[in-house]
């Protein structure tokens, strides 16, 4: 009897991943069947998003219609979705946690926990204990420059360095009002520095585009020489050649871990769900890396030239200040810097 | 006596069939009625409401009058459009009338040439403009900053685009066209007798002009300077790419943060308010102004016209010519070709710096941008062909004097002229993006709201055409048996191919770049290439943005030539064309 038991046991353990695989393989005829997702994403460039799209296209032969956008932008649309009864977004992918506590406790988002939701790094398990948006992706905004025109010496290293006179004109930041990254890090500076900080940068005129993505071509044009960037579009274009470089803050870069889920309604559950699958798949966490995101799982290793979050002092604020906070300092930001 | 019998039964037989058609054809005109109110009194009217409607409640309300005038921000961006506004129509004054005057009436080498760049500057659009002179102007590595800098040894140059001149320059070297238009459309019809009279009274030829020549085209220049203004205050695009960087709001891009998180349309309409005001009162103006036409230059004597010797000084008027043109084509489009085909465009002219990998990742490698410009392509050709069916019938009717107050049908045809473009999609996106149409992000309701806007163009050429129309052909049918359907269809049709070809190009043109009623009303299916090239420039991916416009541009140009062998060579220059 005991045998028994055992036998069962080592049976029940072989077949426990021959039984996950074959859902897989169900929930892939099914995808294949919708034959197509769209997927509202800001956590990558244009680039990187496509690259990943592409990559799900060619493995499972469903059309991914990538749709890049800023994660406000991103957000505001698929709200405009869902009221005008149109949800069109399957997967959503965005840089502002406070999009996804108020989605969820709106019941707007599907719960969804990806089989291989355990074989990704512990760091970033277990997000949401309700299991409907799941970390897919993870970068940092750092103290970035034109290592051209700026001696490594004269860099800024933290991020009070920004408010140096000697930076007047020459700054380049994104908007929180469209940007994730951006709006995470003008709540973590008011929580460092209040906002005074933000009156202070105010006096050296920073350029402010849209996207966070914009000070990677501030940089290389020679527009603006610091910026507060994002690690992973800044290094992959510096890794392309252009004059590029990053300092980690020693008062602590942001660490921006982005989620994704599928959005209730969604047209194309199945192919969402793989979809979901595959950011959590070694290959995604390649491309990823190739864009010099922090790879998902642990048995893909950093890019060339990043530092492991381990080394280096993060901060992040939750998900309940995120929620509560972006909101506030977007009116804070227009106030003090006229838009 | 057999054969009036014969004629007779035929033509009992023809009232017969006639009558049962014309059952028909009311049912056309009152199709084509009903689609008028659905394009233009809808939206319009649901714009107004919405104003005053609670967001969720839809109970009456003066709340979002509130809101929109409730902060200094907002009243701000209210007065910065209206100082954009005159400097620009200023500026763009400056750039046309001029060049105007020179092609007009001198002889000025090149004014063929100089028509031609005119051309090329009106068919920029905006946001195009918009790139190309960032390129050229941004503060630090801007082309003329970086020449400037090199030539002097200064420290910084003196251009930047980030600022309200910047944007005040970019606006109106892509909308000075319009005053061109205007101004040589009625020197053109300056005879050379007053002229020379003035001549003959001791005045030289600068003098002449200054006292004579353009004060009477002053009403013509002070209508274009008007539709310079009121184009200047609608624009979304340039707005949107360098009013943010340089931190500043318009009414547009204030209309814009409305329609962002959380959207609010209610809002949106009460502050659109002052917009569509200020538009139609200055229409109001500017029809007043042309519609004296002058100091009745128009007389039946056919005045002779010969272009004014100008001597030396016509080269000093062509190096202005050139100036204007360098300033909005030259420059612009050599430095947009040089970052479509740059790794990174503040690198420069190199080797090294060039590939194709741009071009390569908009049309292959990103998996909407290729679709954008498609979609694009058929919105356009979609809402051209519309409008000038639609505008067709309708100018039919009213020429025809088919039904009672035909008139107030070609006025809701103009009517869409008056509405700003974001304005007009605001009230789109109100009437007809919620149940029970629910059209929101799907195609059919930027082709309604494209087919709107140009509805004016569509019927300003309809009626021009069936004007010189003799109605006799058509009684002819009709006396024949066949029905006004059939006449239309048989007879004024064909005979207006051409015109009605003219239309269709001028709206589809126009059509493929439109951006400011698009960005409120596409879906995540139905994006267009205009709100591509916006999204894109969240990221300041100009090298991308480049690649993307240049494309545009280039399957605009084989219309382009189309229309110009068809049509003539000034065909998107006439006065019919705005």
């Amino acid at each position: 009897m005991k045998i028994l038991a055992r036998l069962a046991f080592v049976a029940a353990l072989a077949l426990a991943p021959l039984s996950a695989r074959a859902d897989l393989k169900a929930l892939e005829e099914a995808a294949k069947k919708e034959g197509e997702i769209t997927w509202y994403i800001s956590h990558y460039t244009a680039e990187g998003a496509e690259d990943l799209g592409r990559a799900f296209t060619k493995t499972y032969g469903i059309k991914v219609n990538v749709v890049r956008t800023t994660a406000q932008v991103a957000y505001q649309r698929l709200l405009q979705d869902m009221k005008n009864n149109q949800t069109i977004c399957d997967v959503f992918s965005s840089t502002d946690l406070g999009h996804y506590a108020r989605l969820k406790a709106g019941g707007k988002l599907e719960k969804y926990i990806p089989e291989s939701a355990t074989k990704i790094d512990a760091a970033f398990r277990n997000f949401d204990p309700d299991g409907y948006y799941h970390p897919t992706a993870a970068g940092q905004v750092v103290l970035t420059y034109n290592s051209a025109k700026v001696k490594p010496e004269d860099t800024p290293k933290k991020w009070t360095d920004l408010l140096d006179i000697k930076w007047k004109d020459k700054v380049s930041t994104g908007h929180p009002a469209f940007s994730g990254y951006v709006g995470t890090w003008v709540l973590t500076m008011r929580r460092l520095y209040g906002w005074k900080y933000f009156e202070s940068l105010e006096k050296n005129k920073p350029q402010t585009g849209r996207s966070i993505n914009d000070t990677v071509t501030a940089l290389v044009a020679g527009e603006r020489l610091v910026a507060a960037g994002a690690d992973g579009s800044t290094l992959f274009s510096a890794s392309r050649g252009n004059p590029l470089a990053v300092n980690y803050p020693t008062d602590g870069s942001i660490l921006m871990i982005s989620p994704s889920s599928i959005v209730r309604g969604a047209k194309h559950p199945n192919a969402a769900r793989l979809f979901m699958e595959f950011l959590y798949s070694i290959e995604a966490s390649e491309i990823s890396v190739k864009h010099f995101g922090i790879p998902l799982r642990p048995e893909v290793a950093g890019a060339p030239g990043t530092q492991p979050i381990s080394k280096i002092k993060v901060i992040r604020p939750t998900v309940e200040e995120v929620e509560k906070g972006i909101p506030e300092v977007i009116e804070q930001w227009r106030d003090t810097f006229g838009n | 006596m057999a054969v009036t019998g014969t004629v007779a039964v035929e033509a009992s037989a023809a009232v017969v069939s006639r009558a049962g058609r014309w059952d028909t054809t009311w049912l056309l005109w009152i199709a084509v009625i009903a689609v008028l109110l659905v394009l233009v009194v809808s939206p319009f009217v649901y714009l107004v409401l919405t104003s005053f409607q609670a967001e969720r409640t839809g109970d009456f309300t003066l709340s979002n009058y509130a809101t929109a005038y409730g902060r200094a921000r907002y009243i701000d961006a209210l007065f910065n459009s209206l100082k954009l506004g005159v400097g620009v129509a200023a500026l763009a004054g400056l750039f046309a009338i001029p060049l105007a005057w020179a092609v007009a009436r001198t002889d000025m080498p090149g004014r063929g040439f100089t028509r031609m760049l005119v051309l090329a500057t009106f068919i920029t659009p905006p946001y195009t403009g918009a790139v190309a002179w960032i390129l050229l102007a941004a503060p630090n590595a801007g082309w003329l900053n970086r020449f400037y800098m090199f030539v002097t040894g200064a420290e910084a140059g003196p251009f930047n685009i980030y600022s309200f001149t910047g944007l005040v320059v970019v606006i109106a070297l892509y909308s000075f066209p319009y005053i061109f238009i205007f101004t040589t459309a009625a020197l053109e019809l300056v005879s050379s007798e007053m002229e020379d009279a003035a001549n003959i009274l001791g005045a030289g030829t600068w003098r002449t002009m200054r006292r004579v020549t353009l004060p009477l085209a002053l009403p013509a220049i002070m209508g274009g300077l008007i539709i310079c203004f009121l184009e200047a205050i609608a624009l979304f695009a340039s707005p949107a790419m360098i009013a943010i960087p340089a931190r500043f709001n318009v009414v547009t891009t204030q209309l814009y943060q409305f329609f962002g998180n959380p959207v609010r349309v209610e809002v949106a309409a009460a502050y659109a308010m002052p917009l569509l005001g200020v538009t139609v009162l200055l229409i109001l103006v500017q029809r007043l102004i042309t519609a004296r036409k002058g100091f009745a230059t128009l007389t039946g004597k056919g005045g002779e016209r010969r272009p004014i010797r100008l001597g030396p000084w016509r080269w000093v008027v062509f190096g202005y010519a050139m100036l204007v043109a360098s300033l909005s084509v030259f420059l612009p489009y050599i430095f947009l070709v040089q970052s479509s085909l740059a790794r990174a465009w503040g690198r420069g002219f190199s080797l090294d710096n060039i590939t194709l990998r741009n071009f390569d990742f908009v049309l292959f490698e990103h998996t909407t941008a290729a679709q954008s410009v498609i979609n694009s392509f058929i919105y356009a050709s979609a809402s051209a062909t519309a409008a000038v069916l639609i505008t067709l019938g309708i100018a039919y009717i009213v020429t025809r004097r088919l039904v009672p107050f035909a008139e107030v049908l070609g006025f809701l045809c103009v009517a869409p002229f008056v509405i700003p473009g974001v304005v007009l999609a605001i009230g789109f996106y109100a009437a007809y993006a919620p149940p029970p149409l629910s059209l929101y992000g799907t195609a059919l309701i930027l082709i309604l709201a494209f087919t709107t806007r140009f509805l004016p163009i569509g019927y300003v050429n309809a009626s021009a055409a069936l004007r010189s129309l003799n109605p006799e052909m058509e009684e002819a049918v009709r006396v024949l048996g066949g029905s006004r359907l059939m006449a239309l269809r048989r007879v004024v049709a064909p005979l207006l191919k051409r015109s009605l070809l003219g239309a269709w190009l001028l709206i589809f043109i126009p059509a493929t770049r439109e951006l400011s009623s698009a960005i409120f009303l596409y879906g995540p299916n139905t994006k267009v290439a205009s709100v591509m090239i916006f999204d894109m420039s969240e990221e300041g991916n100009f090298e991308y943005l480049s690649a993307l416009a240049l494309i545009l541009q280039v399957l605009i140009l084989p219309l382009l030539w189309f229309g110009q062998r068809a049509l003539g060579r000034d065909f998107m220059l006439r006065r019919t064309a705005t």
